[in-house]
């Protein structure tokens, strides 16, 4: 069990999307005793990916169905907390992740007869690295669902300390541990 | 102005000293000083605690507000972009 009261932490956007769909009342009530000490940290590559696939959505909405996602849009601002910006420390080390390691380390998402577009997998990737970078020099742990991405990202900071100088172990935790599941 | 009320405290030296030292400064007795600083003390944390109500009332309505969307627009929202597969 990861205790509320020892945030705050940054919720990447893998995280932030299982826990708003989550209906179990463990999350639920892990989740509250959190705000009610912590503000929402997410970093502004999370704003970016989920108002950039809030945009998609309405591109593709029939025009009778946007003001029913533009509700949606305007109440994920209304939950965000507290917002990290790419620093000049988190570009560097989003940088030196970028140049160790260029590829995700995973396939792009298949799903029935469907798969992800390639340089889509690679914008995710990238986001990820920004994500991780933003975790690492706020040092704050990161709270993610995609342990392929992040655990990858961890071992190259833990592995090439030199380019990584007083920084980290990038502390990772898995949202699936959040109540000791 | 609400009513007053004698009491004994035992405060930490430090505090206690920077209290007196504000006291002071100001011309006023120790005891405006330390009831300043309790009320305050009470404003900031009635106010965090009305803010981390806030925090989950808004996080609740967000939930509730994506609780509808298909898993396909799940997808869309969370940047991942498919296209037909090439068998």
């Amino acid at each position: 069990m990861v205790e509320p009261a020892f945030g705050p932490y940054l919720f990447d956007t893998s995280a932030f999307s299982w826990l708003e769909r989550s209906t179990d009342p463990a999350v639920r009530h892990w989740l509250a005793t959190y705000l009610r000490r912590h503000p929402m940290h997410v970093s502004a590559i999370t704003v970016m990916e989920r108002i950039r696939g809030y945009a998609l959505l309405l591109q593709r909405a029939a025009p009778g169905q946007r003001a029913h996602f533009a509700l949606k849009r305007q109440a994920y601002l209304n939950s965000l907390g507290k917002v990290w910006p790419v620093d000049a420390t988190a570009a560097v080390v989003a940088a030196e992740l970028s140049a160790l390691l260029p590829q995700p380390p995973s396939p792009p998402k298949r799903a029935h007869r469907m798969v992800e577009v390639r340089q889509e997998r690679l914008f995710r990737w990238r986001c990820d690295i920004l994500i991780a970078a933003t975790a690492l020099a706020a040092e704050i742990p990161l709270i993610h669902h995609n342990p392929q991405d992040f655990e990858t990202i961890r071992m190259a900071i833990e592995t090439s300390p030199g380019r990584f100088p007083s920084l980290g172990p990038l502390n990772l935790v898995s949202v699936l541990r959040l109540t000791g599941m | 102005m609400s009513p007053k009320r004698r009491t004994t405290l035992t405060l930490p030296v430090e505090a206690l000293s920077e209290a007196e030292r504000i006291a002071r400064a100001r011309k006023v007795n120790l005891s405006v000083v330390i009831a300043e600083v309790i009320e305050e003390g009470l404003r900031a944390r009635s106010a965090a605690k009305a803010e981390g109500e806030r925090r989950v009332q808004a996080f609740e309505a967000y939930c509730r507000a994506v609780s509808d969307l298909t898993e396909d627009e799940m997808l869309l929202l969370n940047g991942i972009i498919m296209e037909p597969a090439d068998e």
